[in-house]
């Protein structure tokens, strides 16, 4: 489910460097601040970063099936392009290890008025719903894992579902590789709560100013599975509230629905019932700072809906909730040090042989340090252990070190 | 004949800050000499750009454009004529968080000298420093509150907000008195200059553009001594 490498994409990001390698050569050191070409019509920024950790056996890590968060190399080139001052081009070329060159994102932003008060973004856009996603670079996540709503993967999947209740517990724990009778019978991984990994596709407007501002898109795909075109005749509609009611604090409340499962699996099964094949999502997110200390809490309830087929049928939405805390404490101009902790919870699920959650809960706990070397090159470390209630391994403590730099 | 001595610093500036080594050195002066004047204008037409945040992908909008801001240099004597390590205790000067932009965006001070950091935006911001001349974090602080730092090493020190990427300042820290930072006309003078030789450097924007070899006569003549940096 993850995109190839498309050639205009290894193009775009070979001209990119290309442009950008002469001022790289003249600085003879990775520069501080983005390249400015053209008059500063054009900015390029970039960043690479170098992840080693543990073997993870119990997959609680990865963000598909063969890419451990913790175990990859990734390298990233964003650009804008100003048109004029109220039109721009922003795109987003990333190279990752098991993943190739991906046009992560691209989309064209449009300012209609002076006053700045209004954005419209079309495109591969960046997604609305929560915090974390927009924020989801090793530069701006003081930690190296990802929270769990962001990046674990569940026993769902949009292209294959479970005939039964009893399809779908036997693969509690294993969201790592789901295979299901009905749709694509070729065995893949489930999908996170909120892809982090993959942007969606469509039309996105923000209104608002410094203290209130609102954020209201439609897109092709859903929360668990953005995409570039359309592979079930539905939409998503997803909007963001942000409120900053004195600069230490802002909270937001999001929300989300669109059609989740694919047209394969309705082909496969004519008879499902109309209607089940959606996700819906509410979030709510704050973060607060003072001195040299950070505090940012998410919470997420998610339910799909998946079409009863057999019985034992699957009625009711599969939900879940889940949440994180994390603090981030700068202890000397160089270090700082930081902390999450993360649960999800799903909801009880009837099978044959009586009553289980449909998903293991799963819960992290993961603390670190970082260190910056330079301005632009910091070096993180940090521990991550997991339990989960289900699966093959259900307790594991993972170390990880990342080394990181950008400009 | 009176005897004075003249204190040579070194690299007393560059690019990174590069610490001070101070060697005194005797000779002999005349009796009567008067001090001189070096003055000038330093022309930049090097093309400067808006410092710009690193550009995201991940906005939900466009962040607010700014004009460039005022980029001064900064003319100084590379030898320090003797005495000029006679500096009074500790000054104080100012560097303010306005339209996230650091007002002045080059700061000259002595060693010695307190720097405050009152923040006037509406939003938080977060000084901060690694340079070798001076490390500081001082944390997240709102509109109406400042935080300062004294400078104890001669150097260039580069400022930044951990929160808003493009914000960027110099604060360049000298061992002596002999400094002058250009006005919006890009002219300087550097006044109280004892008779001798010396090397006049230019600084702009991390790095020391070009060099001068300037002498003031005993007559205590203004000498001009005038820039272009391409």
């Amino acid at each position: 489910m993850r995109p190839r490498p498309r050639p205009i994409a290894v193009a775009i990001l070979t001209t990119v460097l290309w442009a950008a390698s002469p001022r790289l050569v003249r600085a003879q050191h990775w520069p501080t601040e983005p390249v400015a070409l053209a008059g500063g019509r054009l900015l390029v920024g970039g960043d690479v970063s170098a992840t080693f950790g543990s073997e993870d056996p119990g997959w609680f890590t990865y963000t598909d099936y063969e890419t451990s968060a913790i175990r990859r190399l990734r390298a990233g080139v964003t650009f804008e392009a100003r048109a004029t001052d109220r039109v721009a081009f922003l795109a987003e070329i990333r190279a990752e290890t098991g993943v190739g060159v991906t046009p992560y994102a691209w989309y064209v932003r449009i300012g209609p008025l002076a006053s700045g008060l209004v954005d419209i973004q079309a495109g591969r856009i960046p997604p609305v719903f929560g915090a974390f996603t927009r924020r989801a670079y090793p530069q701006d996540n003081p930690l190296i894992g990802s929270p769990q709503t962001y990046q674990y993967l569940t026993s769902v999947r949009a292209d294959a579902v479970p005939a039964t209740a009893d399809d779908l517990l036997s693969m509690r724990g294993r969201g790592w590789l789901v295979q299901y009778p009905v749709g694509d019978a070729v065995p893949h991984n489930g999908v996170a709560t909120v892809a982090a990994e993959q942007w969606d596709t469509g039309v996105q407007v923000r209104v608002g100013s410094q203290v209130l501002s609102g954020a209201l898109a439609y897109t092709a795909g859903s929360l668990s599975q953005p995409r570039v075109g359309n592979d079930n005749g539905g939409g998503q509609i997803a909007g963001r509230v942000a409120w900053h009611p004195v600069p230490a604090l802002v909270v937001g409340v999001s929300a989300a629905r669109g059609v989740f499962v694919a047209d394969n699996v309705r082909e496969a099964r004519p008879d499902a019932p109309a209607g089940h094949d959606d996700q819906r999502a509410l979030g709510i997110d704050a973060e607060a700072s003072w001195g040299r200390w950070i505090v940012r809490g998410e919470y997420v309830a998610n339910a799909w809906r998946l079409p009863p087929l057999d019985t034992p049928r699957i009625v009711d939405p599969l939900t879940s909730q889940a949440g994180y805390l994390e603090a981030k404490v700068r202890l000397l101009p160089r270090l700082y040090a930081a902390v999450r902790g993360d649960t999800m919870r799903f909801t009880s699920l009837q099978g044959s042989a009586g009553d289980d959650t449909w998903e293991a809960n799963v819960s992290r706990l993961e603390y670190g340090i970082g260190f910056t070397i330079r301005r632009g090159l910091l070096f993180k470390t940090s521990v991550l252990s997991n339990w989960r209630d289900g699966g093959r391994v259900r307790e594991s403590h993972l170390g990880a070190v990342q080394l990181l730099c950008w400009f | 004949m009176t005897r004075r001595f003249t204190a040579l610093a070194l690299r007393a500036l560059t690019a990174r800050g590069a610490s001070v080594l101070v060697i005194a050195l005797a000779g002999d002066a005349p009796g009567a000499a008067a001090d001189g004047t070096i003055t000038g204008t330093v022309d930049v037409r090097r093309s400067l750009l808006v410092t710009e945040s690193r550009p995201s992908s991940a906005g939900l909008g466009a962040a607010p454009r700014r004009p460039i801001e005022f980029r001064p240099a900064v003319v100084y004597l590379e030898k320090a004529p003797g005495g000029a390590f006679e500096l009074p205790e500790g000054g104080r000067a100012s560097m303010d968080q306005r339209d996230q932009v650091f007002v002045p965006h080059v700061l000259a001070i002595t060693v010695g000298t307190t720097v405050d950091f009152p923040n006037n935006d509406l939003t938080f911001h977060n000084v901060f420093s690694l340079s070798k001349t001076k490390s500081f974090d001082l944390g997240r602080y709102s509109r109406g509150k400042s935080k300062s730092v004294r400078f104890d090493r001669p150097g260039v020190v580069q400022v930044f907000c951990d929160i808003h990427s493009h914000m960027r300042a110099y604060i360049l820290v000298f061992a002596h008195r002999y400094f002058a930072v250009t006005d919006r006309a890009g002219a300087y003078s550097i006044g109280g200059v004892p008779p001798g030789t010396y090397t006049l450097a230019v600084w702009h924007e991390g790095e020391v553009r070009d060099t001068r070899t300037v002498t003031v006569s005993d007559a205590g003549a203004t000498i001009d001594a005038s820039f272009v940096i391409r």
